[in-house]
């Protein structure tokens, strides 16, 4: 009833989907699986409408169709769960429920709230949820806020003619296990009303409740399997599975690091809600990577190293102090470097000119009684600028507008020209065309090189295993494997997946 | 050339603009010390909207500058009969230490800056009643000119003032180009996300540009008692509006990272220039207000950069 | 979750045991505090300001504010009387197509600041302040600065007539406070008011029309605006352009140490109410104490601070600018 045909999508410089061919049919469940990048939101959003596909066709029952927004694919029986809450906290449960369609029970600009409850309770009860309406939204908890979502978009049952498709976006991320199991009770009953499309992380899961499953990477759909044969194996071989260039990652240029000298050190380090009992060290001369799925809390150790979160248990040692206090301008006195995933936001200030990017968190080295020596700071970028080969027009250029490698080799000559010698790369080749991409693996290894310590959250496994000394597979929080990976005896990507998800 | 790359040019080449249109209304006007009068008269508004300007680049507003210029008004008259010349650097303290308070209030209790500005200029009203008893203060004539003479009266025939101001203006020049609050400020209004992430102590600059614009509001009023001779708790009062004008129409945008302080020296020139075409346009003065209150809206709407407003509230 | 509810529900209740607090602290210390004359001289000082917060209650509660109100008083006050003299100057004649005359342009008022804010996607804050600035030149050429003498005894009648003790004003002003509760309580549009503080975005993308919602918002207040500049002309007999002074700072203080927070999303009339009556029990207390006026300026600063200070809650908000 609902099918994509070669859909493609495009993005300046990405071909994020790739002749996609999906369908899915009366009161079944989907399942749709994929590393983080595989392009399942983007293939997520084509469908409730938040994006419009380039090419291919969407059909239902057949016919074509074009959505222009959320709004006209829920017209078409098309609905969305979110993974964030999209429930106004303030209103009650029922005025979230039928937000934007009050009309119904609007009479003389006069809303009529006897009616809009018990209309609420009728849908409320086909999510088996037994609260009152008028209770606001912000008192559920996540698991009934769930549920309301669910309500919410059932209420698509009465007003549109046609079958519903409606989207789990990863449901179960903030739900408990018995919580779970009534999720899933709850979609299996509901199967009479609707068809579910079932995206998640968590493998077993999918397997427990899809009848079918779509896996993707790459932005192509790469298998699709019953789930009556599928098994967990096949299917992560089949998400990952491609083969690492070693000279692409400067594999020959991995140096053994330097077990004695320690640089950070965190013991049993915890902050709840995103990471407990982490400990690791890292060395002078070592990458060490941490790998897992988007939230597993990889970006808050990076951000409690760096200064920009507090630790709330266990401690965080810093060549040989333990930290007291947590701030960017502590960290960034110990000499840690931070390299953003938002270059654009985080990295780089755009408007001011390279030579005043490079030196922004070293200012007191450029400056007598507060007044900047502003020669020394160009003579300064100009070294760089030419020591990192960065492809701009002079120290004056703007960085807002260099290119995003040259972007990113600013915000590193920041660092590096202010002595920086432990780095926090995350996501550091986001968005990054392949020569700068190489060129920041050059860089790694030359920081290597100098005893510089890298802690990296790679943009995809194959990056974090062609250039780190040492891998932490991190899963709900949590350190669940620690691999070496000194060169040719690194793990697979299939050793690392296993532990992820 | 396009548009983007235009703006930045608009605030001189609207004031050029308006300068031949009264020009050719009354060539009077173009007098070199028709000109003059003219720098020497917004010389006070200017010294207030240079020290608005630091707090607007950084994306913040105050609207307490008046409140203090009013309050330190009705000070320096009560503390010359006692300091002397020594009222002056009091008086320039007082009025950072409000600055310093409105800074703390928005930067660390993370009140709103136009709110927390409002209150703070409400305190200092509330200060400037009781110390001057809701009447007008005089300055004795005698104390006046042995402390503060030097204030008035001209210099190779330009108003004291006017060079006052100048001489502010290259202070605050120097600020924003050559010092690291300076460089700080630039960073925090262009990409305060980045500024953090770069480790700099956002919110004790953000505070000192607070105490800056409350000193430089604090000189205004100074320089407008001793002008006036007195001070009175609404002596100031109808220098908030075109003092927020001149920074924006000068191309300083509400969201701040653009412009600065040369850009409010145009802005207050072109402040100057459309007040004094009302004279000559026989506008009433009444009128001022509703036009300044338009041109505040479209210079906003011109300016903002609204890729930094994700919902305009 | 329980130690949750229990901060909300304190956080809820917190303005109103202020408010008995502080009259039972000043009827300790003068116990001629508490007398009906006493509270009729409050609820009459109070009554323009309410209206004028209520108006302004609605716009916070969508997110935004509004800092007009001091023009659009103005405004109002001033045509009112213009029209009211020129209609014969009393109620008994013609004069009454004054009131409702003068409600429209509080409407109309309000419609250009909200289009003005909407239309050129300006911060409500400077589009307000701007719109205020126009407002009160607007009176100011109107009058040319002078007063109006608005000495209608019908009119006045709002002031003068008791009932119950209190002024007939008291009751109307009673009256438009219900009429406020049933806009926010039982209306689409009031409703919209918190779906658009508590989520724009959510609400925008459930269908609401965010912008019509908010130019609306900014349109009603400006009717309210209109209330409070009648009852302030009736109080004083007077219209002219100091009619609006200091209604800004006052209702806005008003709101926040009510409860309705400065983010959007909470709070409502009743919470203004109690708001209005804390700033004019302080008022009043402070003159029963025998304080002098103008410290209530300094007082209402530290109260906004205090209260915004008190509702936020910090660890939520990245920026504020």
């Amino acid at each position: 009833m609902f099918e994509l045909r070669k859909v493609e999508k495009n993005f300046p410089n990405v071909r994020a989907l790739k002749a996609i061919d999906f369908e899915i049919r009366r009161g079944e469940i989907v399942g749709l699986v994929g590393e983080n990048g595989a392009g399942k939101s983007t293939l997520m959003k084509v469908i409730y409408g938040a994006y419009q596909h380039d090419g291919g066709e969407v059909l239902i029952d057949g016919k074509a169709v074009r959505f222009e927004n959320p709004r006209q694919a829920m017209q078409k029986g098309i609905g969305m769960v979110f993974q964030e809450q999209s429930l106004i906290p303030n209103l009650s449960v029922m005025e979230n429920i039928f937000l934007g369609f009050e009309q119904q029970f609007v009479k003389l600009g006069v809303v009529n709230w006897k009616k809009m409850a018990a209309a609420a309770r009728y849908q409320l009860a086909k999510v088996k949820l037994d609260i009152d309406p008028k209770t606001i939204t912000s008192k559920l908890s996540f698991a009934q806020r769930q549920l309301v979502e669910l309500a919410k978009v059932l209420t698509l049952e009465e007003r549109v003619d046609g079958e519903l498709v409606i989207l789990l976006d990863e449901p179960t991320s903030v739900l408990a296990k018995e919580e779970v199991e009534l999720l899933f009770k709850l979609v299996r009953e509901l199967r009479s009303r609707a068809a579910f499309i079932f995206v998640s992380h968590r493998l077993d899961e999918v397997l427990e409740l899809a009848d079918r499953i779509y896996v993707m990477k790459d932005g192509e759909v790469v298998d699709h399997v019953s789930s009556a044969e599928a098994s967990a194996e096949n299917i992560q071989h089949k998400m990952v599975g491609r083969d690492i260039s070693k000279e692409y990652y400067r594999e020959e240029k991995q140096l053994a690091y330097d077990a004695d000298r320690v640089l950070v050190e965190l013991e049993k380090a915890t902050l709840p809600g995103h990471y407990q009992d982490i400990s690791f060290q890292l060395h002078a001369g070592e990458v060490l990577a941490l790998v897992g799925t988007e939230g597993s809390g990889r970006e808050a150790i990076l951000r409690t190293i760096f200064g920009l979160q507090k630790l709330v248990l266990g401690t965080v040692t810093i060549k040989g102090c333990k930290v007291e206090s947590f701030s960017a301008e502590a960290g960034v006195a110990s000499g840690v470097g931070y390299i953003p995933r938002e270059r654009k936001i985080e990295g780089i200030v755009g408007g001011m000119n390279v030579y005043e990017n490079i030196t922004l968190s070293q200012m007191s080295h450029y400056s007598r009684f507060g007044f900047l020596r502003i020669g020394d700071e160009k003579a300064t970028a100009r070294d760089w600028i030419s020591k990192l080969s960065i492809k701009a027009s002079s120290e004056l250029a703007d960085c807002g507008n260099l290119s995003g490698g040259n972007q990113q080799k600013v915000v590193l000559a920041k660092w590096r020209s202010g002595g920086s010698d432990i780095i926090l790369l995350d996501h550091p080749t986001r968005g990054l065309d392949i020569g700068a991409k190489e060129d920041v693996y050059e860089m790694v290894r030359a920081m290597n090189a100098d005893g510089v310590g890298i802690i990296l959250i790679a943009d995809t496994l194959e990056e974090a295993i062609g250039l780190s000394h040492t891998i932490l597979v991190i899963k709900d929080g949590a350190i669940q494997k620690r691999f070496e990976g000194s060169p040719g005896a690194k793990p697979s990507l299939f050793d690392l997946v296993h532990y992820m998800i | 050339m396009n548009l983007h790359s235009l703006k930045k040019h608009f605030p001189w080449m609207t004031l050029v603009a308006l300068t031949l249109f009264v020009g050719i209304l009354d060539p009077n006007f173009l007098r070199l010390d028709n000109l003059i009068a003219l720098a020497g008269d917004i010389s006070t508004l200017f010294i207030m909207a240079l020290g608005i300007t630091f707090v607007i680049y950084i994306g913040s507003i105050d609207l307490s500058a008046q409140s203090v210029a009013n309050m330190i008004t009705v000070l320096a008259t009560l503390f010359l009969a006692q300091l002397g010349w020594f009222a002056a650097p009091v008086c320039i303290a007082i009025g950072a230490l409000f600055g310093l308070v409105s800074g703390y209030v928005s930067n660390r209790l993370k009140v709103p800056s136009f709110i927390a500005t409002l209150a703070v200029g409400g305190i200092a009203l509330s200060v400037g009643q009781y110390a001057s008893g809701q009447k007008a203060l005089y300055m004795d004539a005698g104390l006046r000119n042995e402390a503060f003479g030097w204030i008035i009266g001209t210099t190779a025939g330009l108003p004291r003032e006017m060079i006052i101001a100048f001489v502010l203006l290259v202070v605050a020049l120097i600020i924003e180009r050559r010092t690291v609050l300076g460089r700080a400020l630039q960073a925090i209004g262009a990409g305060e996300p980045a500024a953090i992430a770069s480790g700099l102590r956002v919110n004790r600059y953000k505070m000192i540009a607070f105490a800056i614009s409350g000193a430089f509001a604090a000189m205004a009023g100074l320089i407008f008692a001793v002008k006036l001779s007195g001070g009175s708790p609404v002596m100031a009062n109808g220098f908030l509006l075109p003092a927020i004008v001149a920074v924006l129409v000068g191309g300083t945008p509400l969201t701040g990272g653009v412009g600065g302080v040369l850009n409010t020296f145009i802005g207050a020139l072109i402040v100057a220039v459309i007040r004094t075409s009302m004279l000559y346009l026989n506008v009433p003065p009444t009128a001022q207000q509703i036009f300044f209150g338009l041109v505040l809206v479209g210079a906003i709407a011109l300016t903002i950069d609204r890729s930094k407003v994700r919902t305009v509230k | 979750m329980s130690n949750l509810a229990s901060r909300g529900d304190l956080q809820r209740w917190a303005p109103l045991l202020v408010l008995v607090a502080l009259i039972v602290f000043f009827t300790l210390v003068n116990p001629n505090f508490l007398s009906l004359k006493n509270f009729a001289r409050i609820s009459i000082s109070a009554t323009p300001p309410l209206m004028v917060a209520i108006g302004a209650t609605f716009i916070i509660i969508m997110g935004s504010i509004d800092l007009s109100m001091e023009g659009s008083v103005a405004v109002c006050a001033v045509i009112f009387a213009t029209l009211f003299t020129a209609l014969g100057g009393t109620l008994g004649g013609w004069g009454w197509v004054a009131l409702p005359a003068c409600l429209i342009v509080g409407a109309i008022c309000g419609l250009v600041t909200g289009t003005v804010h909407v239309g050129l996607r300006i911060p409500s804050f400077m589009a307000s302040l701007s719109m205020g600035f126009v407002g009160i030149g607007l009176s100011l050429m109107m009058t040319g600065g002078d007063r109006i003498r608005v000495e209608d005894p019908l009119f006045r009648s709002l002031l003068t007539q008791r009932f119950l003790g209190f002024p007939l004003m008291v009751h109307v002003a009673f009256a438009v406070l219900l009429a406020a509760w049933f806009i926010q309580r039982k209306t689409t549009l009031g409703r919209n008011f918190y779906a658009v503080g508590g989520g724009e975005e959510l609400a925008h993308a459930s269908g609401l029309n965010v912008r019509r919602v908010r130019i609306a918002g900014f349109a009603l207040a400006g009717v309210f605006y209109a209330f409070g500049a009648l009852f302030a002309v009736a109080q004083l007999g007077i219209a002219e352009t100091a009619t609006g002074y200091n209604f800004m700072f006052v209702s806005i203080t008003s709101i926040v140490v009510g409860g309705t927070a400065l983010w959007g999303g909470s709070g409502g009339v009743w919470n203004t109410l109690v708001g209005v009556l804390i700033v004019n029990v302080i008022n009043n207390g402070m003159i029963v104490m025998g304080l002098p006026r103008y410290v209530q300026d300094g007082v209402l600063g530290l109260l906004v601070i205090i209260a915004v200070v008190l509702s936020t809650d910090r660890k939520s908000l990245a920026f504020v600018k």
